[in-house]
Formats: structure tokens, C-alpha cells, sequence
């Protein structure tokens, strides 16, 4: 915190890769919880929240001087170390305490094939990076229901990315309709496409207002309006053939409103198509999203200074309900139990051992096979994401600050096989300085090369490289409206996904392919409803209480 | 939007663990003070209307929630701070020692545009410990500390007996009230998800 304590100065993130720990630290006092928790990712955040909001006695430590883990908003100059942290130090293995063994812990790098280009315009410190981007909430989201249900709400604001949505088509990009009153002003439409788009919309509506009633009011609503189980399970994009949707009409439903993100034309294994169901259910969200906050525009909203600011919301929410922090304070090893069955307990990098009931791990972190019977490593490789950050120059659309562009598959190459999601950012978001803009990319992959390639083709279709002497752009006379933004710096690399396990120790999923946070929020409930089965997640009532303390004012 | 942001101001209380952040806090929003420490538990932030120059403004003041106790505030804490409230206790040194790297963390982690006018106020807290026999750092010695950094505002406490604390958040009120706003340009078109609705409930008519 003084300059001499650089530690703990915001100026000297490390990537968390272990470090130096600070040998000031008072002793943690009391030295056993209910849940020990190593990592301040957003699901190991809620769950602190809906522990502490439980009744339980948490202690969340973070081996960085920020919050956030895989989830955090950091600044630019401190990306790399990152990205490529250095590896974690061999833990000291000093005697164990009582009977318990000590089982070192090692962190392994969960990103690969880090490339940078271009230089970052000074001060980079006013830029901030997501390491989860491109990702948005929608309005109507689980994660905007949590955030109220904690009180973490008081603690992040947001803004639209009022820009809405764009489809790459064919090499050009296309506005997506977000609500019926857009189809018809959408000058790109025919008059057919919009007349089916239109009666699509309706079809989608009906069916989800009559499947909303309950079944004793059922005989009020027409039930003709529900769209038959066997449509429901079909592949999405065969009803939409039905539905007479037109190939480009299809991609703007199927990649720019569903979020698909694999090809759904191709012939990728099945479980990559999703079905009527799963494709309403998302348009279902994405129109319930529309117009629930009187000021936001569209269905997405984005966090004020990044991503980062979401864990901080709920550790805040867990620290007002007693449960205590410790940053820059690295897990060395897990104490197990005398038949070394169980873990019981963390030893600390400052060499104290805290006993638990409960342990939960930062994904980052090799976790420990016990024995084989817990089916020992997951030998599946696990999923990977791409994804690109980039400082363009100018907004991708004229005129709006914060844009989505799809890039649905085989549009930017014949091997694309799932699609590109970009998200530009501006300078309203307190993420990059004015006059600049960020803008996010992602796409799954199996293969990481095609992957990024994939990536760096997506930004070549929208933003032309910085010319050598630094100009920017080759025609002066070029209509301001027609000339590609500028890519100004950029960093690609490839992610691993690993999903959250409870077993033989919890752990958390990392950040998904996906473009909000359904699923990871999801697995979250789910690894809580584990350790907890007769306790609620996070209950309504959670929320501190503001009120003026009146009620024992007498 | 920005009139709401010039009537709600943002106060945070930086200082040791102990010192008696909370107990001020209390004091001041409820007149209310318990001799039995705990770390702090179940606050979040407290409000109180107040009433400036014939003018109304909400006082927010956010306590650390126990994460000043291993330096563990996150940045988010910081951010749109208008006023940052220095507490140390008088009978213990350290405490005192480490306002500095208080008022450094604030302003690494806020980052406020003009550092050097940023508005602070410092308190030294819980005079009336043993009729002030048990006192190590001298009042002197703490107002040439405000002196050298900026003629910081000085204010001798005692959360307990409610001494000086009214006094105390008065001027810091009207400092925050002197705080521009930076954000300003960022804040117009803002989404709380929350809405108005809880804020106004806890503190009344918002007329």
C-alpha cells in the first residue's frame, strides 16, 4: 500500500502466480471456518455470498493483490504477465500438524499460444482488459436476478450496448432486428423476408405466452397458439426452414438472437444443434430482456469498468455478511485427513494452517488425485475458447458506442465451423480512454490454431492494420463513413474451459465460450446445492437491510 | 441524472481495524454506540439525510466490511468516492502510522483526477479512553500531519460519548459537496439494476 509495499500496489498485479507473500500479515484469526474458499472468480464469489448469506463462517483468500481470478478486469500493461504467469514456486512441505498430511498444491497456466501486436496507446493503464470477454448480461438474466437477490446491486452499474446487434453476411454488416418495430423499418429486408421474419416473431410469442400460463388457467388461453412438442425437439434451424426463413434470416436467428454457436447447417455431431426448445428459450430471454430497465436500450448490459467488477459486488455482499478477506495470499498445500481420504484444511502461503469443512478451489489449481477411485484425471481434453482483444480507432458502426457483430459460421472462411462473437466497447464504459474503442472476439475450437485463426480473420474483415508511418487509412479522400476503423494494438490466445467439480474437491467452471452467464451461474447453483442441499442459494432476503434502523429506536 | 448525483454523496471511512470506524458511523447515523467490538458484520452502508446551506443531500457512508482487516479492499470500493474519512486511534500509535498508506491506497485505487485537492477528513478517535491518560499520539502531531498533506481538516472524536462526531460529518459533508464529480460524463445514461426503489424507501420522501 506505501510505494515501498509494492506488493500490494494495484500498479504490480502479478498473474497471481504465487510471489512473494507479505511476512506483515497478522495471523488469521480464527483458524478454523466453515468454508475455506482459494480464488475470487465470479462463481467462487457468489458462492462466498451465498455461504456467508447462509450463516456460515467463510474465509476467501486470493493468491493476487486483485479480484477477479479468471473473471477479473485488469489493467492493459499488466495483460501478459497474466496471461503467461510465472510458474508457482515449489511449496515447502514442512511437517504436518497433528496427524494430517500435507498435499502440495500446484497452479497450471490456463491460457496458451499468447501473441501480442501492435503498440498499446499511452497511458495504457486507462485501458482495462476483460479476461472473459466477449460477454454481456442480458436484462433479464439470472445473473442480474442474483446480483439484486445479494444486494450486490448497490455496488455495480451498467450501461446498454445501445448499438445492438450486427450480422457479417456475405462481407458485409447487417443490422439485427431486436424488436418487432425494427423489422420494419430494417431498409436491408425485402418485403417477403420481413412478412416471415414478422410471423416468425408472433409464432415465438404466442407460443410463449401460452406456455407460461399454468395449466387450471390453461382452458382460458388458446393452446393451439404452443408450437407442438415434435417442432420443440427438432433441430432449430429445420423449424426455422420450415417457417420458410430465408439463409440469411436463419443465421440472424440461429447466430445473432440463439447464439448458436456451432454450425448448425453442417455436419458437426449432434449434440452441437440445438433444438426449437433451447432456441426459444434463448429468444424468449432475449425479448424479456427488452425494455425491463426503463433506461437500457436493447437486451444487453454491460458492467461500468468491466467484467472485475462483478466479483467484487458479491465478495463485498459475503464480507458484509462476516465473511473474511485476504488478498495476495497464495493456497501451498491441502491438509488431508489421517486415512487421507478427506481434505480438511489449506495451509496457507504464509505457512498457517486453517482447518474446513468445506474447501473450494480455484480452477487454475492442479487439483490433487486421492485415489483412482475417483476416476483420477479427466482424460477428455478439455474445451477451448479463442479469443482477441483489440484497441480499434473508430466505432464499427457510425454513430453507436457499444455493438455486438456476429460472425455466423463459414462466413469469414470455408473452415469457420462455429461463430465469431465480437463486442465492441467505447470510452462510456470507463474501459479505454476517449477517442478509442476495445472490442472483444471469441469463438470455441477444438483445433487452436484454426481458432485463432479464426480470430484474426474476423478482425481483418472489420478493422484495416495501422498503416506503417501511422496514419491511419490509405484514401484520404475517403468518405470518413466508409473507412474501416484502425487496429491500433491487439492480443490473441487460446483458453482452456474446464467445467466446475465436486468431487474429490470443489471446484469452480472458468469462464465458458458462451456470451453471458447462464450455464457458469448455473453449475455454481448447483456445486452449492451439493456442499448445502437444505439451504436455499442465495435467498431473496439476503440483501442487507438499509432501512434506517428503526425498528429498536424506542 | 445529475442532479441525483449531486444529492447523493458518497462518503468511505478508511482506517485501521479497531479504530472505531463503524462505532462513528453508528454514532452519527443512529446515535447509537455498543461497547462489544466485532469486526464488522451486516453493514453495508449507512445514509442520512442532511441539510447543507438550506440544501438537502444524502449522505452514503460505506464502511470497509471488515476487508481493510488484510488490506483486501477491492478497487470497486474506491470508485466514486467524494469524500474519503481518515480514522486513527489516539491511543494507538500505529494506527496513527498508517493513515498515510490509507490516504496512498485511496489514492492509487480511486485515482481521483486531482489528487492533490481530493477532499479528505481525518478523525482521531476514542479521546475519552481513560480520561485521555492512555493517549499516545499527541493532537499536535496529528494536525501537522494534515497540515503537510494539504491543510487536511482535523477532528478530535469520541464515538463513544458522541463528542465531536456531529461536527465531524458536517464538514465532511460539505467537503464532499465541494468533491466534482469526475464521472460525470459517464454517469447520464447509467443502468442500476436495483432501481430507486429500495433507496427511496429506506430514506423517506425523496422530494
Amino acid at each position: 500500500m506505501a510505494e515501498a509495499d509494492a506488493g500490494s500496489s494495484p500498479s504490480s498485479v502479478d498473474g497471481g502466480g504465487g510471489g512473494s507473500v507479505q511476512n506483515d500479515y497478522p495471523t488469521i484469526d480464527p483458524t478454523s471456518f466453515d468454508v475455506v474458499i482459494c480464488g475470487t472468480g465470479l462463481p467462487e464469489s457468489v458462492l462466498a455470498a451465498a455461504c456467508a448469506a447462509a450463516g456460515k463462517t467463510v474465509l476467501h483468500v486470493d493468491p493476487s493483490s486483485l479480484y477477479g481470478s479468471l473473471y477479473s478486469s485488469i489493467p492493459l500493461p499488466s495483460l501478459a504477465s497474466f496471461l503467461s504467469p510465472d510458474p508457482s514456486p515449489p511449496s515447502s512441505t514442512a511437517a504436518a500438524p497433528d496427524s494430517h498430511t500435507v498435499v502440495d498444491l500446484q497452479r497450471r497456466s490456463v491460457y496458451s499460444e499468447v501473441e501480442f501486436s501492435g503498440a498499446a496507446p499511452e497511458p495504457a493503464r486507462r485501458f482495462t482488459v476483460d479476461l472473459v470477454g466477449p460477454r454481456v448480461l442480458y436484462c433479464a438474466d439470472e445473473a442480474v436476478d442474483l446480483l439484486l437477490r445479494s444486494g450486490g446491486s448497490h455496488h455495480v452499474e451498467f450501461k446498454s450496448v445501445e448499438g445492438g446487434s450486427l450480422l457479417y453476411w456475405e462481407g458485409c454488416l447487417y443490422p439485427v432486428p431486436g424488436k418487432r418495430q425494427d423489422i420494419f423499418i430494417d431498409k436491408t429486408l425485402g418485403l417477403l423476408e420481413k412478412r416471415t421474419l414478422n410471423k416468425f416473431f408472433n409464432l415465438v410469442k404466442e407460443h410463449v405466452a401460452a406456455a407460461s400460463v399454468s395449466p387450471d388457467e390453461a382452458g382460458e388461453v388458446d393452446a393451439s397458439a404452443k408450437i407442438p412438442e415434435e417442432d420443440l425437439d427438432l433441430p432449430f434451424v429445420e423449424f426455422l426452414e420450415k417457417q420458410g426463413l430465408s439463409p440469411k434470416m436463419r443465421a440472424v436467428v440461429l447466430y445473432a438472437i440463439a447464439m448458436a454457436d456451432y454450425d448448425q447447417d453442417g455436419a458437426d455431431p449432434l449434440e452441437r444443434l440445438i433444438t426449437t426448445r433451447e432456441g426459444i428459450q434463448t429468444i424468449s430471454l432475449y425479448s424479456s430482456s427488452i425494455g425491463r430497465f426503463a433506461n437500457a436500450e436493447g437486451a444487453f448490459i454491460y458492467p461500468m469498468y468491466g467484467h472485475g467488477e462483478l466479483p467484487q459486488a458479491f465478495c463485498r455482499c459475503a464480507a458484509v455478511k462476516g465473511a473474511l478477506y485476504v488478498l495476495r495470499m497464495p493456497v501451498a498445500a491441502l491438509l488431508l485427513d489421517e486415512e487421507k481420504k478427506h481434505f480438511v484444511g489449506a495451509r496457507l502461503a504464509s505457512g498457517q494452517d486453517i482447518l474446513c469443512k468445506q474447501l473450494i478451489i480455484d480452477p487454475s489449481y492442479e487439483i490433487p488425485t486421492l485415489d483412482t477411485s475417483f476416476g483420477g484425471p479427466d482424460l477428455k481434453s478439455p474445451r477451448k475458447v479463442a479469443r482477441g482483444v483489440c484497441i480499434i480507432s473508430k466505432s464499427v458502426k457510425q454513430g453507436s458506442s457499444n455493438v455486438l457483430v456476429v460472425f455466423p459460421p463459414k462466413s469469414l472462411e470455408e473452415q469457420q465451423v462455429a461463430a465469431v462473437r465480437l463486442l465492441q466497447l467505447s470510452s462510456n464504459l470507463a474501459v479505454c480512454p476517449p477517442e478509442t474503442f476495445v472490442a472483444y472476439l471469441s469463438t470455441p475450437c477444438t483445433d487452436v490454431s484454426s481458432g485463432k485463426q479464426c480470430i484474426q480473420k474476423a478482425m481483418h474483415a472489420l478493422f484495416s492494420p495501422q498503416a506503417s508511418d501511422g496514419s491511419e487509412g490509405h484514401l484520404e479522400t475517403a468518405d470518413e463513413s466508409t473507412v474501416k476503423p484502425t487496429l491500433i494494438w491487439n492480443c490473441v490466445y487460446v483458453q482452456e474451459i474446464r467445467q466446475g467439480t465436486s468431487r474429490p474437491l470443489l471446484s469452480c467452471p472458468m469462464p465458458d465460450e458462451h456470451l453471458d452467464y447462464r450455464n457458469i451461474l448455473e453449475s455454481t447453483k448447483k456445486l452449492f446445492t451439493d456442499i448445502y442441499p437444505d439451504e436455499e442459494f442465495l435467498p431473496k432476503k439476503s440483501a442487507p437491510v438499509y432501512a434506517d434502523d428503526d425498528t429498536d429506536s424506542e | 441524472m445529475a442532479s441525483r448525483r449531486r444529492m447523493l454523496l458518497k462518503v468511505i471511512i478508511l482506517g485501521d481495524s479497531g479504530v472505531g470506524k463503524t462505532s462513528l458511523m453508528n454514532q452519527y447515523v443512529n446515535n447509537k454506540f455498543s461497547n462489544q467490538y466485532k469486526a464488522t458484520i451486516g453493514a453495508d452502508f449507512l445514509t442520512k439525510e442532511v441539510q447543507i446551506d438550506d440544501r438537502l443531500f444524502t449522505l452514503q457512508i460505506w464502511d470497509t466490511a471488515g476487508q481493510e482487516r488484510f488490506q483486501s479492499l477491492g478497487v470497486a470500493f474506491y470508485r466514486g468516492a467524494d469524500c474519503c474519512v481518515l480514522v486513527y486511534d489516539v491511543n494507538v500509535t500505529k494506527s496513527f502510522e498508517r493513515l498515510n498508506n490509507w490516504r496512498e491506497e485511496f489514492l492509487i485505487q480511486a485515482s481521483p483526477s486531482d489528487p492533490e485537492n481530493f477532499p479528505f477528513v481525518v478523525l482521531g478517535n476514542k479521546i475519552d479512553v481513560d480520561g485521555g491518560n492512555s493517549r499516545t499520539v499527541s493532537e499536535k502531531k496529528a494536525k501537522a500531519w494534515c497540515a503537510s498533506k494539504g491543510n487536511i481538516p482535523y477532528f478530535e472524536t469520541s464515538a463513544k460519548e458522541g463528542f465531536n462526531v456531529e461536527a465531524a460529518f458536517e464538514c465532511i459533508a460539505r467537503n464532499a459537496i465541494k468533491n466534482e464529480p469526475e464521472d460525470d460524463t459517464y454517469l447520464p445514461d447509467t443502468i442500476d439494476v436495483g432501481g430507486a426503489g429500495r433507496q427511496q424507501r429506506s430514506s423517506g420522501c425523496e422530494c
